[in-house]
């Protein structure tokens, strides 16, 4: 059973699955492949996952935004970044750069450093126009780096 | 769909096995109360309730597999998410095993005139704690070091030793639940003897089937290692698996210690 030559039928359903079917000068696929084939690629099922031997590269079996992920990661940069954003004080002259995949983005202001800090004060930030935290007077100013529009207007759903 | 996600999250597309859950928990509830009452058709109710949650639960967490191994949703937060959640739903779960220590360290402190003033109550014929109770000890904390050497397996890449290091967890595991059934059958007190057996019962009775629901984990477990699911830096569900045998395992050795051998004597 535990044999690596010859696998047992689940499993060789199951890697069916995984590998990305190939297609072939010869016979069609079989109905039960097309239909998996479907279904992987209707969920954006990457094809770049596996070399067309079936070998895998150092990431293994990782498909999707996970593989994503670890691919920026193996670059030393990174796929989502969560951290708050991280910069000199803003000013009228130079202000607070903030970026955003659309054309406003919320934005939370906690102040300068040590003494200077305050309350998180929440606005959105719009393209266009600056913007001056009521608090302590920082300046923030929307670099728009993704395709614009309303927060969410490029989603399929 | 072209369009790559700007977040690291998950969003589940939707799914009708909710709703097919909570469809079954009512069916289970109701049919459960009219078999108690010995209404017709409420062991059948009973039955397809219990049928549709153990149904949803295969197509449910069949749906997760789906979703991680096969489309790559699971990235760093979603499974810091998940790990979150599965240490909460162990901390309820030892809130619910709290609830029946109490229950026995509350009768069994302050025993009552009725049961003759002493622990264990007059007339009952305790197990000896080192017979079956204590190889049961020592069977779980061996499927616990077993599981222990199936992650180390699965962190150094011996896939196949991996599979091995589950099977001895598992069979160690149903062993345990061998004898404890045996011990079920063959004890000289019932469910019915007193407060006694109420406690005893109860308390080792949803640890053994907390076992049972752990053994079965780890089965699932055992047959994605060995269709190589799991890779050497993400194996989230057999962590989780793991800390569940830890958690069945910590359970026991306090079963063990308060009322097999502290309530025995």
């Amino acid at each position: 059973m535990l044999r690596t030559a010859g696998r047992s039928l689940l499993s060789r359903a199951l890697h069916r699955a995984v590998v990305v079917p190939q297609h072939p000068a010869g016979p069609p696929p079989t109905a039960a492949l097309m239909s998996s084939q479907r279904w992987f690629n209707a969920s954006g099922f990457r094809a770049g996952s596996h070399a067309p031997s079936g070998a895998l590269d150092e990431f293994g079996i990782a498909t999707g935004v996970e593989r994503e992920e670890l691919e920026y990661q193996s670059q030393g940069k990174k796929r989502f970044d969560l951290d708050p954003p991280r910069g000199p004080f803003g000013t009228k002259e130079a202000p607070a750069i903030i970026e955003s995949n659309y054309d406003e983005r919320i934005v939370g202001c906690s102040g300068g450093l040590g003494e200077d800090e305050h309350d998180v004060t929440w606005f959105t930030l719009e393209k266009g126009q600056t913007h001056e935290c009521p608090v302590c007077t920082q300046v923030f100013e929307l670099k728009v780096i993704g395709p614009g529009g309303k927060p969410g207007s490029d989603e399929h759903h | 769909m072209s369009v790559s996600q700007k977040h690291p999250y998950h969003l589940v597309d939707p799914s009708p096995w909710p709703l097919l859950g909570s469809l079954g928990a009512l069916a289970s509830t109701i049919g459960g109360v009219m078999y108690m009452h010995s209404f017709t058709g409420g062991g059948t109710l009973l039955s397809l309730g219990l049928g549709m949650i153990l149904y949803t639960m295969f197509v449910w967490w069949r749906d997760v597999i789906r979703e991680s191994t096969y489309e790559g949703h699971h990235t760093f937060v979603v499974q810091l998410g998940l790990r979150y959640g599965m240490i909460l739903f162990i901390v309820s779960e030892v809130m619910f095993f709290l609830a029946f220590f109490w229950a026995f360290f509350h009768s069994s402190l302050a025993p009552t005139v009725e049961i003759g003033a002493i622990w264990p109550p007059k007339g009952i014929d305790v197990l000896n704690p080192w017979g079956i109770p204590f190889l049961n000890t020592l069977i779980l904390l061996s499927s616990g070091a077993a599981v222990t050497w199936a992650h180390h397996a699965i962190l150094a890449g011996f896939k196949k030793q991996a599979v091995y290091a589950l099977v001895a967890t598992i069979l160690l595991a149903l062993v345990f639940t061998g004898f404890q059934g045996m011990e079920y059958v063959e004890a000289p007190f019932t469910i019915s003897d007193g407060i006694y057996g109420s406690t005893f019962f109860l308390a080792t009775g949803f640890h053994g089937f907390h076992v049972i629901i752990g053994t079965i984990f780890l089965i699932i477990c055992a047959i994605r290692q060995y269709l190589g699911h799991f890779t050497q830096t993400h194996h989230f569900g057999f962590e989780a698996a793991a800390w569940y045998r830890h958690f069945v395992d910590v359970v026991w050795l306090f079963l063990f210690v308060s009322i097999y051998w502290w309530g025995g004597n």
